[in-house]
């Protein structure tokens, strides 16, 4: 269920800490903006009263009547003082929320960074977070509210009280009606968004998977997958909106219940000249602002509760972080984005301990009591079958998946693998690489502040020259979305350079030469391995597994054999 | 882009969607014909009602009027509430429709438009400007239609009371109608760059949420954040302006409502004063006027809206100008096994400002070759060569630039593309797994696809065991975080059996297999085979020992072509050279 632990209120109150003066400043343009509509009622009073000729304060019909024209131009002037302000200030709260959940996101172990397809958290940091920043007029719309219903109130009292309190009643009545109807709202919300999230999901997936479809022949068929995730939306959807149009029906129909009703009281007070054409005009008037008033209080509420369900999918992409870091002030200042590499390096690796490492995914797979150990200068290859956990194993080292048991950098316990096992120290090149769309030099660097030399020399290393050489902007070449206009084996290559360029101490390579012929995949391996660097690889590649010093053999997520090549064939292991 | 008049754009859209729904359409209408003239009729009860207690009418007579005010304001909200009904669901099916319709749109567009647009954009093109359109039309029938028709009952109302007041009004709202379009369409190009600032930013937020694995395993969430917020900090004055654009019409608005409002004010008293109207008609004409801020105003909001959904129509109106480079053909493909061959076939990627000096950058140089029906070529070469190429271009996502690729003697571009990838399957290293059933992920969502089939072909490719590890079976829910790569590749393999096709293309589908499985699939692979045409890219050496025919290929050129028996037997061969490395590797 997507609710947050915190209330909406606490979430806005952190919000508006971050924007002060702007907030105070649109705060106050809105609420005159929201209490003006009490002017023209009294404005209308005292015409009618001059028509009849007892005007108060000796005002003339046409004082009455420029007074009349005053009063909207200023109500207009009042809402372009508050867009100035307010506009700015909501795309500044959006942002922060945006810019707060997608570090949280980058900040998480890879396999539990998104438990939604990209889609959907595209649709929560897009959808979401506007309701969010919307949610923050709450307070001031509120007291607006209240000192609006006061202020009519009270003059309402000083024109009759009788009719004032008679037609108070079925006002009274609508708030417990808004509160039956406040959990069939949320409800319907909830499903008409999840139905949203859905459809925008699936167009995300289409859309990634282009090639695919296209190359299956099986775009009629994604097109009615779609076509039916877009009919449940449409049910949630007409259902959600028909819900709070009935619920404003019954608002503005009760109000004009209480209209019905003054007609009905007033008719002999009128007669006898008690109650002037001037308070009916007064009592009509208000009336009127009561209907929408009380429009703007549903709003109010409803706005509140799908606020409260919009800040619980966002707590939800959180995943665990405390929700406070949603509304953490996160200003739209330029922000370096190089870090020069660290050069100092404490404690560079000369044995690296593995002890009882245990991951369980929730199908049940996964490593269980991976144990073994990895000295400085040697080559270990991890091999195994289909689903063994070989990634599992490289990804529970680097704290990508979360997983028990100790690892031990040179004796001492890593607290945190996920914070510690990163460059300088760890580098990795994942089966599946994912390149960021810039420039060639951009992807590479990710934001690392080295030399060109450098550069040129993890590209090197990497078996990239040639491939640069042949472009056309050389380092310049942008890569297209994810890489896309690079080759399977050039994805593969450009990711190891980007692991190159951190000088790691160890570095992890995940079946990164799958994609590459044998002699390009014999020159990357010559250029990677150095003497004197430390290295965990998966492979099949059987001249590795030759040159390796050690060979960590997994089955169903066991290590069942482990050691040198020779080792491993003397005691008749499955090997090719 | 040329048509900013909004009007133009609009009427091939709506005639388009909302043509087959004129039924519940005319119905909606109706409701709000009796809703707006229910609304009018109220303030004129009031009139009634002050005129009638002034002039000392019996307290009967006036209960039966405060009773007739009554029923007409509950009519009238019935009547709302169902047109609102009819609308959503009028809006909604509309767009359903038009989403359908993009969607199968960009999904027959080539690899020119998709390399240059990133799939978070087209998602935030097909959802997020269709759903403001959504929005639009629900609006726009209810909201719109229904103001514009109170404003026009309004003004014969006035009419009614006193002619001039009508023509007054009728000038009054005409004008402000006119001012309030001539500003909203100065916001227009404002909305058409926020929301391409919004599509460029999710699109790099969507790269970045893909990429969060090897973002945190490069420590480069800093190089990440700060692109993000260069993307917001790009966005932002555009969205402000927007913004704040938007909040303009809403200000000319009530400038208008303050203006009419005191028009009505100084008419009515001028006619009071004149003898020329009671004092109720002067508190209706009031009445009117105050009535017309509420139709004003939602105009006001929807035009806001509108302002959105015109930058979308013309967005959307873009894409499905969009046409696919490749021209089709109406020829058919023959039955049974089918022939391939590549004519002097020279081809670059269209990225690249390639120019005709410049063919050395070209992916295939003048490639010629020819695999009967029912043969299978095996493809080898170094990263590069341009192997995957000649798959892409078997499979027509790309035309060559210069000579000419045959199926069945025919050249592709006078085949109908349909029809052509119909008849081929394609597997390659890159596998996108939808999240939805195994089912679905191996039928690609065939509605036809029966499970017998489906555990026979599983049986058959020695996969039986792991779809009994599957906790649902066929309708185990997947995902690809829940895949291995390995997993994921043999799912992309069924997705081409499933198809059954005469012409097979892999391209390095073992790539990312262990040698376990990799010899599981060499078993299959004769089964797989069978009776069909094949191009295999491989540079394992097991999967070539399937194939009748070899090509290898270096810097987009043919090295050497021929069959794999008679390549096999001269020892001078790349062919055999490749041979001897992959096997005495193997063999240790």
């Amino acid at each position: 269920m997507a609710r947050s632990a915190l209330s909406p209120a606490k979430f806005v109150q952190a919000l508006i800490r971050t924007e002060p003066l702007a907030y105070t400043g649109t705060a106050l343009a809105w609420i005159v903006w929201n209490i003006w509509p009490l002017v023209p009622g009294i404005l209308a009073k005292w015409f009618f009263d001059a028509l009849s000729g007892h005007a108060p304060f000796g005002l003339t019909v046409p004082a009455v009547v420029a007074l009349l024209f005053a009063s909207g131009i200023a109500r207009a002037g009042m809402m372009r003082a508050a867009s100035h302000t307010g506009v700015p200030m909501r795309f500044r709260m959006r942002s922060s929320m945006q810019v707060n959940i997608i570090a949280r996101i980058l900040d998480l172990p890879g396999a539990r960074a998104l438990t939604h397809s990209v889609g959907e958290a595209i649709s929560t940091l897009r959808d979401d977070a506007e309701a969010g920043a919307l949610a923050a007029d709450w307070p001031y719309d509120a007291l607006a509210g209240c000192l609006f219903a006061s202020g009519g109130l009270a003059i309402l009292l000083s024109v009759n009280a009788r009719l004032t309190a008679l037609v108070f009643l079925p006002l009274t009545l609508l708030l417990v009606l808004a509160n039956l109807a406040r959990s069939r709202l949320i409800h319907a919300r909830e499903r008409s968004r999840q139905a949203t999230a859905n459809v925008a999901g699936a167009v995300g997936e289409i859309f990634h998977a282009l090639q695919a479809i296209q190359a299956a022949g099986a775009e009629e068929q994604l097109v009615a997958h779609l076509r039916n995730l877009g009919g449940d939306r449409q049910r949630a959807m007409v259902r959600d909106v028909v819900q709070g149009a009935l619920f404003d029906a019954a608002f503005h129909y009760t109000m004009n219940l209480g209209a019905g009703l003054v007609l009905l009281l007033a008719a002999s007070a009128m007669r006898d000249g008690t109650f002037t054409v001037g308070d009916f005009a007064l009592f009509a008037a208000y009336l009127m602002q009561v209907a929408d008033f009380m429009g703007f209080v549903g709003y109010l509420i409803g706005s509140y509760q799908q606020s409260s369900v919009s800040f619980g999918r966002m707590t939800e992409l959180l995943q665990g972080a405390p929700p406070e870091t949603l509304v953490r002030p996160a200003p739209l200042v330029q922000v370096q984005d190089r870090a020069a590499m660290q050069q100092e390096r404490e404690d560079p690796l000369d044995l690296l301990t593995v002890r009882g490492l245990t991951h369980i995914a929730p199908g049940g797979r996964g490593i269980m009591q991976a144990s073994f150990n990895l000295r400085r200068g040697t080559l270990t290859v991890v091999t195994g079958g289909l689903g063994s956990g070989k990634t599992t194993l490289l990804r529970s080292l680097l704290g990508l998946l979360p997983a028990s048991g100790e690892i031990l950098w040179n004796g001492r316990l890593v607290e945190d693998p996920g914070d510690f096992m990163r460059p300088p120290r760890v580098a990795y090149v994942p089966q599946v690489p994912a390149l960021l769309s810039g420039t060639l030099a951009q992807t590479i660097r990710m934001g690392l502040d080295v030399e060109e030399r450098a550069l040129t020399r993890a590209a090197d290393s990497a078996v990239l020259q040639d491939d640069i050489a042949m472009m056309e902007q050389g380092w310049e070449t942008q890569i297209g979305t994810g890489g896309m206009r690079l080759s399977g084996g050039q994805v593969q290559r450009v990711a190891t350079a980007r692991a190159l360029l951190r000088l790691p101490d160890l570095l992890l390579l995940d079946d990164v030469s799958s994609a590459l012929d044998q002699e390009t995949e014999r020159r990357l391996f010559a250029k990677v391995l150095r003497p004197g660097g430390t290295y965990l690889v998966v492979t099949s590649s059987a001249f590795l597994l030759r040159q390796a010093d050690s060979v960590i053999w997994l089955e169903d997520g066991c290590i069942v054999a482990a050691g040198s090549l020779d080792f491993l064939k003397q005691h008749g292991l499955p090997c090719r | 882009m040329q048509r900013n008049t909004p009007f133009g754009s609009y009427r091939d859209l709506l005639s388009r969607y909302l043509s087959p729904r004129l039924a519940p359409a005319a119905l909606m209408g109706c409701c709000l014909l009796a809703a707006t003239g229910l609304q009018l009729a109220t303030p004129a009860i009031a009139g009634a009602f002050i005129d009638s207690a002034s002039s000392g009418l019996p307290e009967s007579g006036l209960i039966r009027l405060a009773l007739l005010f009554l029923g007409t304001a509950l009519f009238g909200q019935v009547a709302n509430l169902l047109a609102t009904l009819l609308s959503e669901r009028i809006a909604w099916q509309a767009t359903n429709e038009l989403r359908i319709d993009l969607t199968r749109h960009l999904l027959s567009l080539d690899q020119t438009f998709h390399a240059h647009h990133l799939p978070g954009e087209l998602i935030e093109r097909v959802d997020g400007d269709v759903s403001a359109l959504s929005t639009l039309l629900s609006a726009a029938a209810v909201d719109l239609f229904g103001s514009a028709l109170l404003l026009c009952g309004l003004v014969v109302a006035l009419w009614l009371v006193h002619a001039t007041l009508g023509f007054v009004f009728g000038g009054f709202v005409i004008l402000t109608a006119a001012t309030l379009e001539a500003i909203r369409r100065r916001a227009v190009p404002l909305q058409t760059r926020s929301r391409a600032g919004s599509a460029s930013y999710f699109g790099f937020v969507g790269e970045a949420l893909d990429a969060a694995e090897d973002v945190r395993a490069n420590a480069a969430s800093t190089y990440v954040m700060a692109r993000v917020r260069a993307h917001l900090a790009s966005w932002m004055p555009f969205y402000v302006r927007a913004e704040v654009s938007g909040y303009a019409v809403w200000v000319a608005a009530l400038v208008a409502f303050g203006i009419g409002d005191g028009l009505a004010y100084a008419f009515g008293a001028h006619l009071y004063l004149t003898h020329a109207l009671s004092l109720g008609s002067v508190y209706t004409i009031v009445a009117y006027a105050a009535l017309v801020a509420q139709p004003l105003g939602t105009l006001r909001q929807r035009l806001v809206e509108l302002q959105g959904a015109d930058a979308g129509i013309v967005r959307i109106q873009a894409l499905f100008r969009e046409r696919s480079t490749l021209e089709q053909g109406t020829a058919h493909i023959p039955h049974g096994p089918l022939a391939i061959s590549f004519a002097d076939v020279r081809f670059a990627y269209p990225n690249g400002q390639c120019s005709e000096a410049q063919s050395d950058r070209s992916a295939l140089r003048c490639i010629s070759f020819h695999v009967a029906a029912g043969r299978r070529l095996g493809v080898i070469g170094t990263t590069g060569a341009g192997k995957s190429t000649i798959a892409r271009l078997v499979m027509r996502l790309y035309d060559p630039q210069e000579g000419s690729v045959q199926l069945a003697g025919i050249d592709l571009r006078s085949l109908r593309l349909a029809e052509l990838r119909a008849k081929i399957g394609y597997a390659t290293q890159e596998v996108q797994i939808f999240r939805a059933s195994l089912r679905d992920n191996l039928t690609l969502f065939d509605p036809a696809a029966r499970d017998d089939d489906l555990l026979a072909r599983l049986e058959a490719l020695g996969l039986g065991q792991w779809l009994a590890r599957q906790p649902d079976g066929l309708s185990t829910q997947i995902s690809s975080a829940a895949l291995s790569a390995g997993e994921a590749q043999l799912i992309s393999l069924l997705r081409v059996y499933h198809k059954d096709p005469p012409v097979v293309l892999l391209d390095e589908i073992s790539s990312r297999l262990d040698p376990a499985t990799e010899a599981a699939l060499d078993r299959a692979l004769e089964y797989l085979l069978k009776d069909r045409t094949a191009i295999v890219i491989a540079h394992r050496p097991w999967t070539l020992e399937h194939m009748d025919d070899i090509l290898v290929l270096a810097k987009g050129q043919v090295v050497e072509f021929g069959e794999r028996s008679v390549l096999a037997m001269n020892p001078q061969t790349h062919f055999s050279r490749f041979r001897r490395t992959a096997f005495r590797e193997v063999r240790g």
